[in-house]
């Protein structure tokens, strides 16, 4: 593999480390994602990857080391916070859209008060992208009135609308109905052949073989392995990593 | 017959045609007594007392009253004057509850802790000893002669004297209905479906529609100005006694300190609650978005809580609706007061009663009503998935 110049970075996270009191969550995490690069990270629960990604966004706060979003350095300063947020969309496993506003409202919401983009602009971004994740006719109904794979493409397309450079995927399907998991994969799949920089955290193993440029398997808080799929599905170097694949493809 | 009896509807029908008739039974048997033991000491039953003159005079009262007016009328006044002190103390308390309950679910520490002693103290303390306390602190303050002085207010013993507009009451009126009109209107215009359009605009037709009302609260407040008169009644000290402006007297003020401060302790909660509701899920969201904290804050954490506490705050407004009957101990006549006073001097104690019960009723039942429609208009469409 290259090694990807400053310009071509789009996170770097180097010797982070996160405790929630006394309990040290994430241990000395060394991350780069070049543009467009598609990562996903993998583990049993409890193993901090969500915490990891969460860390890249800010929503939860790392302890030590460093983490670079798009050549922003993430610390305690509210404008890098902000900058980095308006470039970093995230999906959440349970959608978390706003119950209280339409599918369009959610969608425009963001661009309108971030980008302080015009009404008119925002909703035909909202309409694009609403089409793009393939239900447009859903624009005025309220996300309580959708299927979950249908919220969670909404949630998908609110992301969008924002434009932002990174995508962050925390566990998209692990709500979903088996049913609904192959509706929202397709949408990230298109994303992902379309140059979206990606870092998903998920269990979905065809995914990861399709898509990924490189699959992080983390337990206890540490990357244990990092490899292209076609290497860390046939020959892992970890034992822990060889247990967890064979639970997890195992039947 | 036994296999007729055997059968679950003739059952259910029968039951309740047995209740029902139970019900009746015991409604006529008490009437009747109570009829008998009437007519045995000699009281007329009815309700033709209501328009005989009372024969005594109101300490606090809206509308013009006098000793020579029926009791229909008292009673009105009566209904209005327990509507003032509750909308006041309603309002109030829906303020002091909002500060506590965000002071308790705040980030600071300190906010925190205070709201939580707030709440402590004033919810565990009973109402009559809070309505007592106000009252014997209002009455403490020093007499007319050494008044506090400021902003044209005189605080005394007797009562806060406020500058009061030298306005005729119909204009008032008419300016009071303009204000009222000025909160109403934004959110009946938020709600209606000719407007649900963009945001944006949705947000300026709201912003000129409070302004013009408010507008017009000016212009009504100019047209009806009484001739040759500044335009402020501000009070004064002449002689011993106290002249112009208006009087709250220290049985309102004590009351509505009361129940904006007992209330307060009790609507905290409810708000704490409420915000304890919003899913962490969708403030996350908001935040990844790059929304603002106040963004995130009036958009979302807020419109979310709200409809939480909605329910329980309805069943808190009917409450503290109920506790200016608390007026009685301080001698401010509200509803309950005017119907004791009624009692003693008609002895017509059923009716009064009757009367009484029913007005409440009538009250409450508007303000659950009320309510319902807002929790109505306002739920969350759909299936909600707790994240």
């Amino acid at each position: 593999m290259t090694v990807p110049t400053t310009q071509e970075i789009a996170v770097r996270v180097e010797g982070m480390s996160k405790y929630y009191g006394t309990f040290h969550a994430l241990r000395d995490i060394n991350l780069t994602v070049a543009r467009g690069e598609k990562i996903v990270v993998c583990g049993p629960s409890g193993s901090g990857k969500s915490t990891m990604i969460r860390c890249i966004n800010r929503l939860e706060e790392h302890n030590a080391g460093s983490i670079m979003v798009l050549g922003t350095e993430l610390n305690d300063d509210v404008g890098n916070i902000d900058e980095i947020r308006r470039e970093v969309g995230m999906v959440f496993q349970h959608f978390n859209l706003f119950p209280h506003m339409t599918v369009l409202e959610n969608c425009v919401l963001a661009p309108m008060l971030v980008r302080k983009m015009p009404r008119a602009e925002a909703e035909a971004t909202a309409r694009r992208y609403l089409e793009k994740v393939r239900i447009p006719e859903q624009a005025s109904k309220y996300p309580g009135q959708l299927s979950g794979g249908q919220q969670q493409r909404v949630a998908i397309a609110r992301s969008l609308c924002m434009q932002p450079q990174i995508m962050l995927f925390d566990e998209p399907t692990s709500a979903l109905d088996p049913e609904m998991i192959s509706e929202v994969l397709d949408v990230m799949v298109t994303l992902a052949s379309e140059g979206m920089t990606m870092i998903c955290v998920t269990h979905e193993m065809g995914f990861a073989r399709r898509v990924a440029d490189r699959v992080i398997f983390m337990d206890a808080g540490e990357i244990v392995e990092e490899a292209p799929p076609e290497i860390f599905f046939t020959s892992a170097k970890s034992e822990r990593t060889q247990l967890f694949l064979s639970q997890v493809l195992g039947h | 017959m036994f296999k007729l009896l055997r059968n679950q509807k003739v059952r259910n029908a029968l039951l309740q045609a047995l209740y029902v008739g139970a019900l009746g039974a015991l409604v006529i048997a008490g009437t009747l007594i109570a009829r008998q033991n009437l007519a045995a000491q000699g009281i007329t039953s009815g309700f033709d007392f209501l328009f005989k003159s009372t024969g005594w005079d109101l300490g606090f009262s809206l509308l013009p009253a006098s000793a020579n007016d029926p009791y229909w009328w008292y009673f009105i006044i009566g209904i209005l004057n327990t509507l003032f002190l509750g909308s006041f103390g309603l309002a109030l308390a829906t303020l002091v509850g909002m500060i506590v309950g965000l002071a308790q679910t705040s980030a600071n520490d300190l906010a925190k802790l205070l709201g939580r002693t707030y709440v402590d103290v004033f919810r565990n303390i009973p109402l009559i000893l809070q309505v007592f306390f106000w009252y014997a602190l209002i009455t403490h303050l020093p007499p007319p002669r050494s008044a506090h002085e400021g902003w044209g207010m005189l605080l005394t013993s007797r009562g806060l004297y406020l500058p009061a507009p030298n306005v005729g009451g119909l204009a008032l009126l008419a300016a009071s209905l303009a204000v009222v009109a000025a909160i109403v209107l934004p959110i009946w215009l938020g709600r209606t479906s000719l407007l649900s359009r963009p945001l944006g605009q949705r947000f300026s037709v709201q912003l000129a529609a409070v302004a013009a009302a408010l507008v017009c609260a000016v212009l009504f407040l100019f047209a009806g100005r009484l001739p040759d008169s500044p335009l402020l009644d501000l009070p004064s000290l002449q002689g011993l006694n106290l002249r112009g402006g208006l009087r709250i007297p220290p049985e309102f003020s004590a009351l509505v300190v009361a129940i904006a401060i007992y209330g307060g302790s009790y609507i905290g909660e409810i708000v704490r609650g409420g915000f304890k509701a919003v899913g962490k899920g969708q403030v996350e969201a908001a935040s990844s978005l790059g929304l603002t904290p106040w963004q995130v804050f009036t958009l979302v954490r807020l419109p979310l809580a709200l409809r939480a506490m909605l329910p329980i705050l309805a069943n808190q407004y009917v409450w503290l609706m109920k506790a200016t009957t608390m007026g009685i101990a301080v001698g401010f006549t509200d509803f309950f007061m005017i119907t004791a006073l009624t009692i003693n001097h008609s002895g017509q104690t059923l009716e009064a009663i009757g009367i009484l019960m029913a007005g409440f009723l009538a009250i409450n039942l508007s303000l659950a009503a009320l309510f319902n429609r807002i929790n109505k208009a306002i739920a969350l469409k759909g299936n909600q998935l707790r994240g």
